[in-house]
């Protein structure tokens, strides 16, 4: 029995220490000690994620990898990441790091707003960077804009509207969908609404009307709604089944089970956040574009404004939005299409055409 | 799974699908609206059921098995990855290649029940703990390796994820699958058909052969069969083990026939409804089958509502909300399991371990 209960403690650490060595930094060739971040010239950037990993082909690595280009630019001195894999760790995760020293916490995605702030106001000293984290003065956030906070923003509405456009130009049946996390996260709801904005501006232009549908994954919690790619798929799989042949996948994981199954069955899929054509090689064959908001250079260049002493005051900057090229379908895309495409890029970030959307999900 | 219950699981779905044809007939036919939904609730039930029946062998023989959502998980990543290297590092074709994943993920699943088989029935550790054991020792492996090869620049593929195989090709069923439109239903991936078949084996394993006898004796009174010279062990052992290759098989559902990557954590909490699927099923094939269908009909019905949204009447606005209608699946699994199956009852020796 005895032997029996060795076995059963090895097992049991073994399993928790392969599902909590998060913190490693990868790649850090030939450093593998941490320096002492608490003192004043070594300059180290934490980066907490929201539930999820890493590597998740999505938010949490781009945010991740903004980070690690900041240490190889040489800005940061060191850096490291905590995955969350609790929602109820957020607060905890942020502390290590501020406990630790680090001179820059960057926490990732909308679920970490409040912990952020909360953190803010504890550490004055700390500089915190809430990528996805639009707040505003009101009764849950008096003090905003604290002068060690700064959102990372973008214009969802604007990429989304763009890979609308588009989807609505490219579609032969003029049906055309959305898979979605849930939109109670107002970036996602953000994106699901500039598509149709898009959509409808397209159809008006050309005289065609385009059906858009949109399915949230709205009947599971928090931690769960990103990361189901088997539901995305299911999903796609219905809007497929109805008619639709053109479908945006948005939302994490989930969006990527759309993309993919998408992809699949031959029918063109429009991807998320980055340029998915390199984070989901499946479905490349027919990935018309990605619907994109850069996080890593708007981050790196944020954090080197830390460094530099010019954190800016107004606890906001936004990062430009995009949509990425067509690689493998560029022939498919007829050039009036494309042409329209760029003008409507000129045109929203130009500031001379409006989304129409706007920033919160009205109550 | 008696007439009563039979009635009313078709009644339930009948409304779920009911209800979406009407909402959507002005936009699709209901031939097609049918199709869709049928086609949606099959694939949401494939791991449901093939992880239902994991449970069933399990507790049948009576072991508790908790653990059939990281078996799911770690076939579904090892199936995954031997197809990968197969495809790339080996240069075999994707049909092939994809063979040897599902074979992969079949025998990882075994490997991950063998494992809870020594601690539960080996060692007697409660089984509520063993399938824990797996559950996280499945999450942390998978993510570990995951991050290991193909993850960052000092990952075994440097960062570029290789190109999968794809997902196993549809099988159609002659003649019928050429029926227009309705034919959909008969085009389903293997593991789908795969599932069907299992539940009907399973039922003639579990009820009309010595072999099942003997496994339901097992777990309900061990100590009966132990003295008519069943080996109690032994049959436990091999029942745990079928099942843990039950569940890998529905691993691969995952990774090989749903869509063709590997995302960390993926099965997301399947592996406990297949679990309730067993437990509405009252340990029994085609029970577990039909509570796992309902579950694949309420998604279907939550898919739908949404997608048909604009078209929901003003009336019924509450239903354009999709927050009440994804509470669907479990607004009914709860209607059904306090108001309408009825008691449930489990073999008298689940979850207890043998002592001579």
């Amino acid at each position: 029995m005895k032997k029996f209960y060795t076995l059963m403690a090895v097992v049991l650490l073994a399993s928790m220490f392969l599902s909590a060595c998060g913190g490693a930094a990868p790649a850090a060739n030939g450093t593998p000690t941490a320096p002492d971040c608490t003192k004043a010239t070594v300059f180290c950037v934490g980066d907490v994620t929201d539930v999820g990993h890493v590597d998740d082909k999505s938010f949490n690595q781009s945010t991740w990898e903004g980070v690690q280009q900041a240490k190889a630019n040489g800005t940061a001195d060191w850096i490291q990441f905590i995955e969350t894999s609790d929602s109820k760790d957020y607060a905890k995760n942020i502390d290590t790091f501020a406990q630790a020293g680090y001179k820059v916490i960057v926490t990732t995605g909308f679920n970490l707003t409040d912990p952020t702030y909360a953190a803010a106001k504890q550490y004055p000293n700390i500089l915190f960077i809430g990528v996805d984290q639009g707040l505003q003065k009101d009764a849950n956030h008096p003090d905003w804009p604290l002068p060690n906070l700064v959102a990372l923003i973008f214009h969802e509405d604007q990429s989304g509207f763009l890979v609308g456009a588009l989807a609505s130009m490219m579609s032969k049946s003029h049906n055309i969908g959305g898979v979605f996390g849930t939109d109670a996260v107002p970036a996602v709801w953000r994106y699901g609404e500039g598509y149709r904005a898009g959509a409808a501006y397209e159809d008006k232009k050309n005289g065609t009307k385009t059906t858009i549908t949109n399915v949230y994954h709205n009947d599971v919690g928090f931690n769960l709604t990103f990361t189901d790619p088997t539901w995305g798929a299911t999903t796609a799989q219905s809007m497929i089944d109805k008619g639709t042949d053109v479908i945006f996948g948005g939302g994490g994981i989930t969006g990527n089970g759309a993309v993919d199954k998408t992809a699949s069955d031959k029918v063109l899929a429009i991807g998320v956040d980055t340029d998915q054509y390199y984070t989901l090689p499946e479905a490349d064959a027919y990935l018309l574009t990605s619907a994109m908001k850069p996080i890593p250079a708007p981050l790196g260049v944020l954090i080197g404004l830390a460094k530099a002493g010019k954190f800016p005051t107004n606890g906001q900057y936004y990062g430009a939005s995009g949509f990425a090229p067509y690689h493998d379908v560029a022939s498919k895309v007829p050039a009036n299409v494309d042409a329209e495409m760029q003008s409507l890029l000129k045109a929203l970030t130009g500031g001379t055409l409006q989304t129409g959307v706007p920033d919160a999900k009205p109550q | 799974m008696n007439g009563r219950r039979f009635a009313i699981i078709v009644f339930i779905i009948a409304i779920m699908f009911g209800t979406v044809v009407l909402v959507g007939i002005s936009k699709n036919t209901p031939l097609v609206i049918i199709t869709s939904m049928i086609a949606t609730t099959i694939a949401v039930a494939t791991p449901l059921t093939l992880g239902a029946l994991c449970g069933l062998y399990c507790e049948r023989a009576g072991v508790v098995n908790i653990g059939i959502e990281g078996t799911m998980l770690g076939a579904a990543f090892f199936g995954w990855l031997a197809s990968i290297y197969m495809n790339t590092i080996f240069h075999f074709p994707a049909m092939p290649s994809l063979i040897v994943g599902v074979m992969a993920a079949v025998l990882t699943g075994g490997l991950f029940a063998l494992l809870h088989a020594v601690l539960s029935i080996t060692f007697k550790v409660d089984q509520i703990i063993g399938g824990t054991v797996i559950n996280i020792l499945a999450s942390g492996i998978t993510g570990f390796l995951n991050r290991q090869m193909f993850f960052g620049a000092g990952s075994v593929f440097h960062g570029n994820i290789p190109d999968s195989p794809g997902v196993l090709p549809t099988i159609r069923i002659p003649l019928l699958a050429d029926i227009p439109v309705i034919g959909r239903v008969f085009i389903q991936q293997p593991i789908a058909w795969s599932a069907i078949a299992l539940v009907i084996i399973t039922q003639i394993v579990i009820f009309h052969t010595r072999w099942g006898l003997r496994t339901r004796a097992v777990g309900e009174h061990p100590r009966a069969a132990d003295t008519v010279g069943i080996n109690v062990i032994r049959m436990r052992y091999f029942n745990v083990i079928i099942g843990g290759l039950l569940a890998g098989l529905a691993g691969a559902y995952f990774t090989l026939e749903s869509i063709s990557s590997f995302q960390p954590d993926m099965t997301n909490g399947r592996g406990f409804i297949a679990l309730a699927a067993m437990i509405f099923g009252n340990w029994t094939p085609f029970g577990a089958w039909s509570a796992a269908l309902v579950f694949g009909a309420a998604q279907a019905l939550q898919i739908n509502l949404q997608f048909f949204r604009t078209l929901i009447p003003p009336q019924l606005a509450v239903l354009q909300n999709s927050y009440v209608v994804g509470l669907a699946p479990y607004l009914l699994t709860m209607v059904i399991l306090t108001g309408l199956i009825g008691k449930t009852i489990p073999p008298a020796a689940d979850g207890k371990p043998y002592e001579k």
